[in-house]
């Protein structure tokens, strides 16, 4: 397909595109499920026409996310959704693509580089959304939402005229999102109100993205309908609970190498992330103490054999903190002054404010010193000190390398059906958030079964009738909640 | 020597002297059982079936002691608990040709309908009931020792602790005997150190393989099994106390995390005190843990475990199980003191008491072996290696393989001989249909050279 854009794009180092290849590789032989779809979607090009802005982790799996939009027709331009999770290897393949060379690249276009500061990571986001004579993308693929955002409040300032000055207790990110879109408003005028309109739709990735588009659309300002995907059961009772049951050990290892057995370990929320990050804690040895503030959760907690204590608790006398809970301020810089002596503090959760590391630096005597990329400790005026991950952004992610390949698999297979429902059939989806229907969603796991070799059992047409539901689905109501 | 058995509250343990109450029978032995009902021989029968069918080990054993008669002519005396598994395990000796004395090893233990089955049999007497007190256990063992007996086998030791302390006469004819617990085994070690025990005994106790499916994972299932028998309690979300992070205290603790529960351990010895740690459980002494505890569970081997001052910090509804071979490990007779008031059998096997200051304890199995008196001990396939071991220990014994009466009486007490580990371990691996590799000849010349580096 003839890609009438000239191939603009920024990553670290275009040179690591045959390292970056050689994993996609390996990774595709592990995403069945995206393999499956392409092969499927191979003659009918479903996603023709489409130009995606995606916003999302760049990394290896991520690339043959975007390789599969491609391949079902789409043009895709990427930014990563995140600062430090770029694989810069990965970012490289994709750039050159599949047929091009390091001096001829031919893929697609990618800005994300590991390490972006604020100012640099919401440029990314700019590049992502700006497409040579066209308005903007009309479709997004977000990951926490920031593309989607920009876009809102951009057309949100737009109609108010100005952007609003910085309040002095904003958050540092706010004030670079700020800059940026007084800087956009100045240059092209109406810029954002008209890529609002014409963008199809946009499909969710997480929960912190979903929790910000139910809000839009309960406040009547959400502008173009969304795909919650974060939502598909094979999405985030897979993603969420087994990637991090897998990834977070592996961040802590490769982060710091410190035996796990015979620690306490704190995992700080018990939703499907909080979970996967007990049980593999466990799995290591640590004895883990869950903390919680929903009633429903804490119980499963408890009954899933974890102490469940307030943080205050046991801020003292635990070796291991990990966040999961999608909220701010869990672990405040007061927390990290009372912690043991080089106690890893770490963040699974979306955001980088459920670790105050804002309050931490600026705490009187501080001191910060790195230790190797990702890692660093921060000692306090009496001596001690505390090891940050991340800086207090998600450790999986900065120190490891996310959830691996087969259980992205599951999470993109979603997306890429939630794009082609979105894009082909845009005038079924009302301006609202919504589920993908329950039938794609055991599809998606369907499409992973064989892989694994599990053999399925069918039911008879009297059994399906004896329960109610079709033979081959769905097989539960929408409010079963697995 | 003071037994190990207490006398429950209120009962008044008439101390017999050996020689009254029971009239040495001739040296043919006991030729009639003490059995509760004769009639229940029938009833017993499934149970024993059952047990055999998942007893494969010990059935392979029968049908090679059958054909080699390894104990014909030998009379062996038994105190072991009367279930449907040592039903199969006695079947086998007879199939070698003994001529088998059985007592319980606990006397709430037997099961009476397996012990009429037992009694029914040929070669067998039985001497046991359930619920008898301390003075008729102690009567049938000396009924079992009258038969004069070449081979013994014990269960805690209470057996050949009797023979010595009490009929010394009949040592010179004992070829040698077995243990089947470490509480048992501690107690011939101390024997032997003595210098008052005068045959050998292998302790089966330091079986590998006894170690690792018989305590591990039979106990650790069983004493979790007899537990929610005894209290049908959602262990889930419970927080227990293990004490003890042996063999037996270490299978508990993971399967009380397996469901569900927070598990504490308490420990004496520091390796396993770090192991238990390691796995990822909480260490701390019984003091900060009794607060704690709503379920504690004892498997120390040690007395007092829980004992006065402990019981004096658990939490209303707390229920105390013991898992250790002996009443000792929970402070039943303190409990007993500081009672205002005891509800015995709010459930079978559950007594309730009742604090000065209103807190309510549940003591389960009267803090005995809780596995073996609201369970049904260990489940038949576990107990299946750990007597193909006793089997095979008493084969070798009888065939007077170890050179008699080792000169040091400490060197009495013998371990299980690796190839009879080894035989076992390679029966119940046959029996679950697993295949193993073998060493090459390179391999163990390789294995068994200090040349060779890197």
């Amino acid at each position: 397909m003839p890609d009438t854009l000239s191939l603009s794009f920024k990553v670290a180092d275009l040179s690591l595109a045959d390292f970056g290849r050689r994993e996609i590789r390996l990774a595709e032989h592990e995403m069945p499920g995206l393999m499956a779809v392409r092969a499927e979607y191979a003659a009918t090009q479903p996603l023709a026409g489409a130009r995606i802005t995606g916003s999302l982790h760049m990394t290896v799996q991520t690339a043959v996310l975007i390789e599969t939009l491609v391949a079902l027709g789409a043009k895709v331009r990427w930014a990563s959704c995140n600062i430090f999770s770029t694989q810069d290897h990965a970012a490289a393949a994709v750039v050159v693509g599949r047929d091009g060379t390091v001096d001829d690249p031919k893929g697609t276009p990618v800005f994300a580089w590991k390490g972006e500061t604020l100012e640099e990571y919401w440029w990314c986001t700019q590049q992502a959304l700006t497409w040579d004579g066209e308005t903007g993308p009309n479709m997004l693929l977000d990951d926490g939402g920031d593309a989607t955002l920009l876009v809102h409040k951009g057309a949100e300032f737009e109609l108010a005229g100005a952007v609003p000055a910085a309040k002095d207790d904003d958050s540092e990110e706010w004030r670079v999102i700020l800059a940026a879109l007084t800087e956009a408003l100045a240059e092209t005028p109406g810029k954002w109100t008209a890529m609002a309109a014409g963008i199809k739709g946009v499909t969710e990735e997480t929960t912190t993205g979903v929790h910000r588009l139910y809000e839009m659309a309960r406040a009547g300002t959400l502008k173009f309908p969304a795909i919650n995907v974060n939502d598909s059961v094979t999405k985030s009772k897979f993603d969420n609970k087994y990637g991090c049951r897998h990834s977070l050990v592996d961040g802590i290892n490769r982060a710091t190498d410190v035996l796990i057995g015979g620690k306490v370990a704190v995992v700080c929320g018990y939703g499907d992330v909080g979970k996967g990050c007990s049980e593999s804690l466990r799995g290591q040895g640590a004895r883990v103490i869950v903390t919680e503030i929903d009633p429903i959760c804490a119980l499963q907690a408890a009954m899933d054999g974890f102490q469940v204590a307030t943080l205050e608790d046991v801020i003292e006398t635990a070796d291991i903190f990990v966040t999961a809970t999608g909220n701010y301020n869990i672990i405040t810089a007061e927390h990290m002054s009372r912690m043991k002596h080089q106690a890893i503090v770490g963040n699974i959760g979306h955001f980088d404010n459920e670790i105050d590391m804002a309050g931490l630096a600026r705490l009187p005597g501080i001191k910060r010193t790195n230790i190797k990329p990702q890692v660093d400790e921060w000692t306090f005026p009496d001596g001690h000190s505390v090891i940050v991950l991340s800086e207090g952004r998600l450790l999986n992610l900065g120190n490891a390398t996310g959830h691996p390949s087969f259980v992205m698999s599951n999470s993109f297979t979603n997306q890429v059906i939630a794009q082609v429902e979105l894009f082909t059939k845009t005038d079924e989806y009302a301006l609202d958030v919504h589920v993908l229907p329950k039938h794609l969603d055991e599809k998606v796991a369907r499409l992973h079964l064989d892989a694994l070799g599990v053999r399925l059992t069918q039911l008879t047409k009297e059994q399906a009738a004896y329960i109610g539901v079709p033979v081959d689905g769905p097989f539960k109501p929408d409010h079963y909640r697995y | 020597m003071a037994g190990p058995l207490l006398p429950l509250e209120g009962q008044q343990i008439a101390q017999r002297g050996p020689t009254e109450a029971v009239e040495s029978p001739p040296r043919t032995g006991a030729t009639s059982s003490d059995i509760a009902d004769p009639g229940l021989a029938l009833t017993g029968q499934p149970g024993i079936a059952w047990a055999e069918r998942a007893m494969p080990v010990l059935g392979m054993l029968r049908a090679v002691f059958a054909r080699e008669q390894p104990f014909a002519g030998l009379t062996i005396a038994c105190c072991l608990h009367v279930t449907a598994e040592t039903a199969v395990l006695i079947r086998t000796l007879t199939a070698g040709g003994a001529r088998v004395h059985l007592a319980a090893s606990n006397p709430l233990s037997t099961q009476d309908d397996i012990a009429a089955a037992l009694a029914a049999e040929d070669a067998v007497t039985v001497q046991a009931r359930a619920g008898v007190d301390r003075g008729t256990y102690y009567e049938h063992i000396h009924r079992i020792l009258d038969s004069a007996p070449d081979l013994v086998m014990d269960d805690g030791c209470d057996l050949v602790n009797t023979l010595h302390e009490e009929r010394p006469e009949l040592i010179g004819n004992v070829r040698g005997g077995s243990e089947a617990t470490s509480s048992g085994a501690a107690r011939l070690r101390r024997m032997a150190a003595a210098g008052s025990l005068h045959f050998p005994v292998v302790a089966a106790d330091l079986s590998a393989v006894g170690r690792m499916v018989d305590h591990k994972y039979g106990t650790g299932q069983s004493v979790l099994d007899g537990i929610l028998r005894a209290t049908n309690t959602l262990v889930a979300g419970k927080t227990v106390v293990v004490a003890g992070f042996g063999p037996c205290g270490s299978g508990v603790a993971e399967r009380a995390r397996g469901l569900g529960a927070q598990v504490i351990v308490t420990e004496v010895d520091p390796v396993r005190a770090l192991g238990a740690l390691m796995q990822g459980f909480r260490v701390l002494p019984m003091s900060a843990a009794a607060p704690l505890g709503e379920l504690v569970i004892t498997a120390t081997g040690s007395r007092e475990v829980v004992g006065a001052a402990d019981l004096a910090l658990l939490p209303d509804g707390a229920m105390l199980a013991n898992a250790g071979h002996f009443d000792v490990e929970i402070d039943v007779i303190a409990l007993a003191e500081v009672a205002v008031e005891v509800n015995r059998g709010v459930r079978p096997y559950a007594d309730e008491y009742v604090l000065a200051d209103g807190r309510r304890l549940i003591l389960l199995a009267e803090g005995r072996v809780v596995n073996l008196v609201a369970g049904e001990g260990n489940p038949a396939a576990v107990m299946d290696t750990s007597f193909a071991v006793q089997a095979l220990s008493l084969a070798w014994l009888a065939a007077g393989q170890p050179a008699d009466a080792a000169p040091n009486a400490l060197d009495r007490v013998l371990d299980v001989p690796e190839d009879i580990d080894a035989r076992v371990a390679s029966l119940t691996l046959a029996s679950l249909g697993t295949r193993i590799d073998t060493l090459t000849e390179e391999q163990r010349r390789y294995l068994e050279s200090w040349r060779q580096g890197s």
